[in-house]
């Protein structure tokens, strides 16, 4: 029995746990704080006239931009042999193109990226987070400057914008509404005066980011993967009119196609190559409006990525192909500066690296230069300089790169407050000896004050000036500078705190030593540290099926001591083995072996027979499993009861049309999302579907029929329980009947947030629950097998520590508007279905174990060795008559498998159920059995506690300590997120919240 | 955590586990000397073709297997005592309780040994391949390709721990069922064993890494874990753990 003070230590350590993952968080992902308003352009009169008046601004080459993203165009499939964009490198043999592989830093979602993209600033790793939160108006960029906003503020006398530094950001952008707003708080004032207007069709990303920026729009969102073209036939629709039109300086074009079919089938889908077509006449149509049309004549067409993909045509991570897409500007003007153009197609440099490689954050100044306006204010790209040959005086290159430095230097400034930059030739300023970032920052600056003030080349002056933008740009986007390492310490600090608290719980259970927790013990140390390695990390689920592994060998071991199996090889932990084996091999996950065969993708899931086959056995049975459940709420639980037979039927005819509907919208879902997965399967049903069944509305109905069964399946237990007298025995007897309704009815909603191949799955976690039920597990047991089961079924569903394995497919079911919580509830939910599934199935386990009572408590050995030796008694055939009928078909034919002779296989099926009989319990624990079984609850709580806490503080203590690695952001810092994941929605959510309450139902 | 009782298992072990005893070297000072040599020499076997196996795998492990087969007879027959015999040659000493007479007992020196001997080989390689091959897969080997190379995977394990094993334990399912469950005494055979099965599982531990090494193949890391713990198991068990039970509740 847990003591009160225990309880509360319990408590306190769980507590402790969001709050230590906030610290941490606040510390790891510092809010970027970001200079509000429009830049201006700087004056750089402090260099004494060398340039001109301080204000001369070099006069801007075009006037317009066509800026056509094609989301993860990875550089190859522009510039590469094979490519589709034919007309695009004839532009590059030409010299009418210059071609560029951008870098893209690690987060490669879109979102980051445009962020990127159009304030030439290296987004913070939290918009990973407000990616997928996306209404989140801190995720706007209304109220930043970005090359969008100057580009609307152009051409409205600069002289007059105020450079307040006003921090009301989004209120007034977004109030103006219909393109007036600038959202720096000025725009009142610059609403007169023409200004520039911008146009934007695609991705409503950008229309999320830039509320009230355009003047007409038209966004389209990513919804169905499978969707090849009407995405970009929506964008294409409104270019040739738009093109006709002249009020506009900036069109945005963002197509989505290239990217859904990377999803979809990877780089190498035969539907690859007729999308670049597709994009390159695109391509063609624009630059010939540039041509012929006159109001078109100074424009600037850009054709980009914003990230590339891996060879499994997903993105999010920084594999080489993800962080590589290209990027060409193309004007008949660039002839001017190109010398006759480049070969093309180009050989590779490096991995995806074509031509010469630069940051993606170098866009924004760029277009800053060549359009005429200020850099915006956060950005750390540099002028891209082989566009400075546009200038014929050495003058307007160096005041193009000058501001771009002094740009750049107000932010190593407020990063750097202790250092000082001056503008004039300090000799204090040491360039010698070992250098931190900041003191090598203000040595460069000094390099190019002094090359300014002197008698250098202007020429000379130029390449002091890369160099020092270079070197900030490198400084400042690894953001080593950035943690409050007060707080990471502090939030590892209450995580260990928690962990402590934990343990002081768990104190009096060390002794003895058992071999479940020494097994417990090491698989915990072995966690923590391979937290510390990235490619376990990475690989995360290696490590957790080769621990599973050993750990269901081991069961078989521990078994074997109790007596000897006829067949070993049909032995019930052999058997979960096996099913292990399987769904290891369900999804291939993790980097090193992305998209190696496995199950999911095979040609046998492929055939949709098989597949659906596959798919309908699981909704059928858990349509007999809701209709046991219905059916037993609406009579005696007694099976033998007058009646049983007409109410099973009654309660299957009950959940009937919820079963079909959910596998209807499945059906329906997947003809939309994967075409290809239902061909060949009833295409009358399948066109019936897709014609007839609303999707949202056939998942609204799914969720809303799982709610009210609950509801009904609950009050209806609440109550028989009050009617049926105490300590009768039918109603202590199928206690757990309500946990089981429960769990069935929790699976069928896991089932409807996974994807179709995965389905299947369930069929196997069914089995491997089957037969773990055969073995006589102790609780600490139980609770091992729940942990390990919970972490491999999150991996096995497909999952992995980056960001790029993230399943959205499923997010919106139910959903037809944006919804933060709904959609998050349905994100987590597709994504933990696993772990959801065995967590509450180990609460089945645990109330199972309740049930055989004597196995709890100190003599838990001992119970199981008794009930090992007692004979078939009358109760035990009574119990197994009810335990068969549990069991659908499928798994029926498994328990024929298992020997029927071996008497000690049938102890273990159908353990006697002695939970009344009072010489039962073990010897030396008298508690009465509820008391027993609350312990065992809270032992198990404590171990996940335990667990959680432990893998908690090991992964923040990797972030601390290896803060500077090459891989915090791309490996560390996704780890981190799902820690937090696992920490907040897992351990608080379905640990304790689904756990708790399945428990509670199952007493 | 849940406690143990050790009483339970006590009174629940069956009766012939409790009369194993560990097995000894034969007392012959060929036996006491050549059972500390050949784990070195199957070291240095493993170590001299590591490169080719690296290389090329199957043909590289068959060529290794073929010679780990003749040291691992040369080592029972000269070293152990063939089940149903003892450690002394004498017939004075302790005969085990409840060994089951092997078929060529003590009545010709070496034929007495070597037909258990390459029994024992044809075993491990018939029976305890196949399973271990099984197990294997079990525990994440490819089912779908690189059959040759977890059979010969496997086969290196069974030679390792499995061939000694039916030498000195025979074939007795009842006695595989005590090896299984692990109730018999560590000795030099049995912690071998053990050694063996335990390497070749954290042989596993390097493959993810990214380290980008030809040795992270598939089978190279199991099968060296196997020899590693074939020898670090065979010296524990044969001096500082011997004779001791593995316990656990």
């Amino acid at each position: 029995m847990a003591s009160r003070l225990d309880k509360m230590l319990l408590a306190a350590a769980n507590l402790l746990i969001p709050i230590a993952i906030l610290v941490f968080a606040t510390g790891f992902f510092p809010y970027k704080p970001f200079m509000p308003g429009l830049a201006t352009y700087e004056d750089l009169s402090f260099v004494e006239g060398r340039f001109g008046a301080g204000t001369d601004i070099p006069e801007p080459i075009f006037d317009k931009v066509v800026f056509m993203v094609v989301d993860a165009l990875r550089s190859d499939f522009v510039f590469g042999e094979g490519s589709g964009f034919a007309f695009v490198q004839s532009l590059i043999r030409s010299g009418s193109a210059l071609p560029f592989t951008a870098h893209a830093t690690s987060p490669t979602i879109t979102m980051p990226r445009v962020k990127a993209i159009t304030t030439g600033s290296i987004p913070s790793f939290l918009d990973v987070i407000l990616n997928f939160a996306e209404s989140d108006t801190t995720s706007t960029l209304a109220g930043q400057d970005t090359w969008l906003a100057q580009l609307r503020a152009k051409g409205k006398e600069p002289e007059k914008r105020d450079d307040r530094v006003g921090g009301d950001g989004n209120g007034n952008g977004n109030g103006n509404g219909n393109g007036n707003g600038n959202g720096n708080g000025n725009g009142e004032q610059r609403k007169e005066g023409g200004g520039g207007k911008l146009v934007m069709y695609g991705d409503d990303t950008w229309l999320k980011l830039f509320p009230g920026f355009f003047e007409r729009e038209d966004g389209t969102s990513s919804f169905f993967v499978a969707d090849f073209t009407e995405v970009d036939d929506n964008v294409t629709r409104h270019v040739p009119e738009e093109l006709l039109n002249s009020d506009w300086n900036g069109m945005i074009l963002h197509y989505l196609g290239l990217d859904h079919i990377g999803h979809k089938a990877g780089p190498n889908s035969p539907n690859m190559h007729p999308k670049q077509l597709e994009m390159d006449s695109m391509a063609q149509m624009i630059y010939s409006a540039i041509e012929e049309e006159q109001h078109l004549e100074s424009t600037l067409f850009v054709l980009l990525g914003d990230h590339g993909m891996n060879e499994g045509g997903n993105h999010g991570g920084s594999a080489p192909g993800e962080t590589s897409p290209a990027l060409v500007f193309m004007s008949p003007k660039l002839q001017q500066i190109t010398n006759g153009g480049f070969p093309s197609p180009a050989t590779l440099t490096g991995e995806f690296e074509y031509y010469r490689k630069v940051e993606q954050s170098d866009i924004a100044p760029t277009l800053a230069g060549l359009l005429g306006f200020p850099v915006p204010r956060n950005n750390l790209g540099v002028f891209i300089p082989e566009f400075l040959s546009f200038w014929g005086t050495v003058e307007d290159k160096a005041r193009l790169l000058l501001r771009n430095a002094r740009q750049i230097l107000k932010i190593v400034r407020a990063t750097f407050p202790g250092q000082s930059f001056p503008d004039k030739v300090d000799e204090s300023v040491g360039c010698d000896g070992s250098l931190d970032s900041g003191e090598e920052l203000a040595c460069k600056w000094q390099g190019v004050v002094g090359a300014l003030k002197g008698e250098t080349e202007t020429e000379a002056v130029l390449e002091k000036l890369m160099d020092f933008c270079r070197t900030a740009q490198d400084i400042m986007s690894s953001t080593a500078s950035n943690y409050n390492v007060f707080r990471l310490v502090f939030g590892s600090s209450l995580a260990f705190a928690s962990l402590a608290f934990t343990v002081v719980v768990l104190r009096s259970k060390f002794l003895p030593l058992t071999s479940t927790g020494i097994f417990y013990a090491l698989t915990l140390i072995l966690y923590t540290i391979q937290i510390f390695a990235s490619s376990y990390i990475e690989e995360e689920h290696h490590f957790w099926y080769w621990t599973t592994s050993a750990w269901l060998f081991y069961l078989f071991i521990f078994d074997s001591r109790k007596g000897w199996f006829d067949i070993p090889f049909l032995h019930p932990a052999v058997m979960v083995m096996g099913l292990h084996r399987v769904a290891r091999r369900w999804n291939q996950t993790g980097q090193k072996y992305a998209g190696a065969d496995d199950i999911a993708h095979s040609e046998l899931l492929r055939n949709s027979v098989v597949l659906w086959s596959l798919v309908g056995a699981c909704y059928l049975d858990y349509a007999m499993r809701l209709g046991r459940a219905v059916a037993r709420s609406i009579g005696p639980q007694d099976p033998k009861a007058e009646g049983g037979e007409r109410r099973r039927l009654l309660g299957l005819a009950a959940v009937l049309p919820l079963g079909v509907t959910a596998f209807l919208f499945k059906l329906g879902f997947t003809a939309r999302d994967a075409p290809e997965l239902v061909e060949g399967v009833a295409d009358g049903l399948v066109r019936w579907v897709e014609h007839y069944v609303s999707l949202v509305g056939a998942a609204r109905m799914v969720f809303v029929g799982i709610g009210v069964s609950v509801v009904w399946v609950v009050v209806a237990e609440g109550r028989r329980r009050r009617r049926s007298s105490r300590g009768a025995e039918g109603a202590v007897a199928d206690r757990h009947g309500l946990a089981t309704a429960l769990f069935d009815f929790l699976t069928l909603f896991l089932i409807t947030q996974t994807r179709t191949q995965n389905i299947p799955l369930y069929l196997i976690f069914r089995m491997q629950l089957f037969f773990l039920r055969l073995l006589p597990l102790n609780r600490t047991q139980i609770s091992l097998t729940t942990l390990l089961l919970t972490h491999t079924s999150f991996f096995s569903l497909g999952n992995s520590n980056a960001i790029s394995s993230i399943d959205l497919s499923n997010s919106y079911n139910g959903v037809s508007g944006y919804n933060v919580l709904a959609v998050g509830l349905l994100v987590f939910v597709s994504n933990w279905a696993g772990p959801i599934f065995w967590s509450s199935a180990g609460v089945l386990l645990l109330l199972d174990g309740e049930k055989e009572g004597g196995r709890e408590g100190e003599g838990e050995g001992m119970g199981q060795g008794q009930r090992r030796t007692e004979g078939i008694s009358e109760e035990k055939k009574e119990e197994g008559r009810r335990t068969v009928r549990r069991w659908v078909e499928m798994e029926r034919e498994h328990l024929a498998a298992t020997p029927p002779s071996s008497s000690s296989a049938e102890s273990h099926a159908f353990p006697p159920f002695h939970l009344d009989q009072p010489n039962q319990p073990s010897p030396s624990s008298s508690t009465p059995s509820s008391f027993t079984s609350a312990n065992s609850f809270f032992n198990y709580i404590t171990l996940q506690t335990l667990f959680t806490t432990s893998s908690l503080l090991a992964v923040m203590m990797a972030c601390t300590v290896l803060r500077t690695h090459l891989f915090i952001w791309t490996v560390f810092s996704p780890k981190f997120l799902y820690a937090m994941a696992w920490g907040l929605a897992w351990h608080f959510g379905v640990v304790l919240g689904l756990g708790g309450g399945i428990w509670l139902s199952g007493r | 955590m849940s406690s143990s009782t050790s009483l339970t298992k006590a009174s629940k072990a069956p009766k012939a586990g409790t009369s194993a005893v560990p097995i000894d070297v034969l007392h012959k000072d060929t036996a006491k000397l050549y059972t500390h040599i050949h784990p070195i020499l199957l070291l240095s076997l493993y170590v001299f073709q590591f490169k080719s196996i690296v290389a090329d795998p199957v043909p590289a492990l068959v060529n290794t297997l073929i010679a780990l087969g003749v040291l691992q007879i040369a080592y029972v027959s000269i070293c152990l005592p063939p089940t149903g015999g003892s450690a002394t040659p004498a017939p004075v000493a302790r005969a085990g309780g409840k060994k089951k007479t092997a078929p060529g007992k003590l009545e010709s020196g070496i034929q007495g040994k070597i037909i258990p001997a390459f029994l024992s080989l044809l075993l491990s390689t018939l029976a305890g391949t196949p399973v271990l091959a099984i197990t294997l897969v079990l525990f994440g080997a490819p089912l779908t390709t690189h059959h040759a190379h977890t059979v010969l995977c496997a086969a290196h394990i069974s030679f390792l721990a499995v061939l000694p094993a039916i030498y000195v334990y025979g074939v007795e399912g009842e006695k595989w069922r005590q090896i299984v469950a692990m109730f018999l005494p560590i000795d030099e055979v049995f912690g071998a064993m053990i050694g063996t099965v335990l390497g070749a599982w954290l042989g596993a531990v390097p493959i993810p890494l990214d380290w980008d090494r030809e040795w992270q193949k598939w089978p190279v890391t199991i099968v060296t874990g196997a020899y590693i713990g074939y020898a670090v198991g065979k010296l524990l068990g044969g001096t500082l753990l011997k004779g001791k039970k593995i316990m656990f509740e």
